[in-house]
């Protein structure tokens, strides 16, 4: 299964790097992060103009078990899960990505 | 009649004829130049009235419209100044070219004869060259092409520079020297006739000739070749020369003095096969023999475009180089990328430090 996991891990591009990322940060200052809060950072980083691909994003992480999706009210918040935060610790040890700061989680500051 | 376009044009104009006319966009311009007429050449611009044209030649080439007619029946056989450097002279003047090359056969007795001022390539600002360098490659060709043109006198700047001389100074100096080669059917007129004969019309239908004119004058020596003393005395406010395609002399001759020598001067340029227009007179005032000469010649505008791309580009050059001598020092430089990512990651505020606490926090790790 190592194996597997490393890689699923080689196949992850910038933008599941960056949502992993948001994600944790969000939860760690107990914030709600949902699908349009990811959409609204992914197109101000430049990384996705659309939201099919924000959403694709999201699927993709989703399938991996590397977030998971909570319906909270009538919103659809993110939350990251162990393997992602495994996935999440590799990348950030390979250096593989520079992490970018959320708008949206600085606006809540 | 003698025109002046644009500021430096002008200040040539009025010296040579305080009753001349001077154009230009700029209105405090046209003030500062005391000519007898001024026109105000209009350029519609979204802040009013241009104070000059900004070494922009399209500003000219604009404002050209606004005094088209008036400027055509102006220039009918006129002597007009113009810088190729500026915005005013060399657009307003590409554009008056490019009018006149389309005219059929204008008659030699209302060509305009023009005399250009072109900048020092060396000294002076790299706008000016350029400029110049699409002046003479456009207009100027196609108008020696057309031949819709008088005579093309090609002074430079370059004297300027080297004798470090004030403008007016060197102004006068040009206009001087210009009224010396213009004075030949007055002095025919004035002195005593002992050979040949130059009358205004004769003058008039030289300087009606479609090419560049060359003209120099200086004591001639009939002991030495007539040649070297050319070679040795060519005007040097003006652009070298190629070899003439018809020539014009007036030899002033002293008191007592034998006149034979002039003949000289004849067989020098059926050498160069040329058959020169000439006037030999009398001059009492003269110590030495004085000649006064003027070469046509067609140096192609290539050439001329030749001369001045490669000054420019060596001064483009030069230029790159200083500029990287002088602000420019590259170190050797050592990029680990993987240290350059976790510095750029710790200037935005994420260690990877950063991120495994975040992760521990929450208890995912």
């Amino acid at each position: 299964m190592d194996g597997l996991f490393q890689e699923q891990i080689d196949h992850l591009a910038e933008r599941h790097f960056l949502v992993l990322y948001w994600v944790a940060h969000a939860e760690d200052r107990r914030i709600r992060y949902n699908l349009t809060n990811c959409f609204d950072d992914l197109k101000l980083a430049g990384i996705t103009r659309t939201k099919q691909t924000a959403l694709a994003t999201v699927e993709a992480l989703t399938a991996l078990r590397f977030i998971e999706i909570r319906e909270q009210g009538n919103r659809k918040n993110l939350y990251i899960t162990q393997h992602g935060a495994e996935a999440l610790k590799l990348l950030v040890l390979r250096g593989a990505f520079s992490p970018r700061k959320s708008a949206f989680l600085e606006a809540q500051l | 009649m003698t025109l002046g376009i644009g500021g430096a044009g002008s200040r040539l104009a009025v010296k040579l004829d305080p009753g001349a006319t001077i154009v230009n966009v700029s209105q405090i311009e046209l003030e500062k130049t005391p000519a007898e007429h001024r026109i105000l050449a209009m350029v519609h611009a979204a802040r009013g009235q241009l104070q000059g044209s900004r070494k922009d030649p399209a500003i000219g080439r604009a404002a050209f419209a606004s005094v088209k007619d008036e400027l055509l029946a102006l220039c009918r056989n006129s002597l007009l100044f113009a810088s190729t450097g500026g915005g005013t002279g060399s657009g307003m003047t590409a554009a008056l070219l490019e009018e006149l090359a389309t005219r059929d056969d204008i008659p030699p007795t209302e060509k305009a004869v023009f005399a250009l001022l072109l900048p020092h390539a060396e000294r002076e600002s790299a706008e000016y060259v350029n400029n110049t360098l699409d002046f003479l490659r456009g207009p100027l060709s196609l108008a020696i092409d057309t031949g819709n043109t008088g005579n093309i006198f090609l002074f430079s700047n370059r004297l300027k520079f080297e004798s470090r001389l004030p403008e007016d100074e060197y102004n006068t100096m040009l206009v001087d020297s210009l009224q010396v080669f213009l004075a030949i059917p007055e002095k025919c007129a004035q002195l005593d006739l002992l050979d040949g004969h130059i009358d205004p019309e004769d003058f008039s239908l030289f300087m009606s000739r479609p090419y560049f004119n060359h003209f120099t004058y200086f004591e001639f020596d009939p002991a030495k070749p007539f040649g070297e003393q050319l070679r040795s005395n060519l005007n040097p406010l003006l652009l070298l020369p190629d070899n003439p395609i018809e020539a014009l002399f007036l030899l002033e001759v002293p008191a007592d003095a034998d006149p034979a020598p002039f003949y000289d001067l004849i067989d020098f340029f059926v050498d160069q096969e040329v058959t020169p227009s000439y006037t030999v007179v009398r001059n009492s005032q003269r110590g030495k023999y004085f000649v006064t000469v003027s070469l046509l010649y067609s140096r192609k505008p290539a050439e001329l475009v030749e001369d001045f791309s490669r000054i420019s580009e060596k001064r483009a050059r030069a230029k790159v180089r200083k500029s990287l001598e002088q602000h420019v020092t590259l170190p050797r430089l050592e990029v680990n990328l993987e240290r350059e990512t976790k510095r750029v990651g710790k200037e935005k505020g994420a260690t990877e430090e950063d991120v495994l606490a975040v992760l521990q926090r929450i208890g995912k790790l």
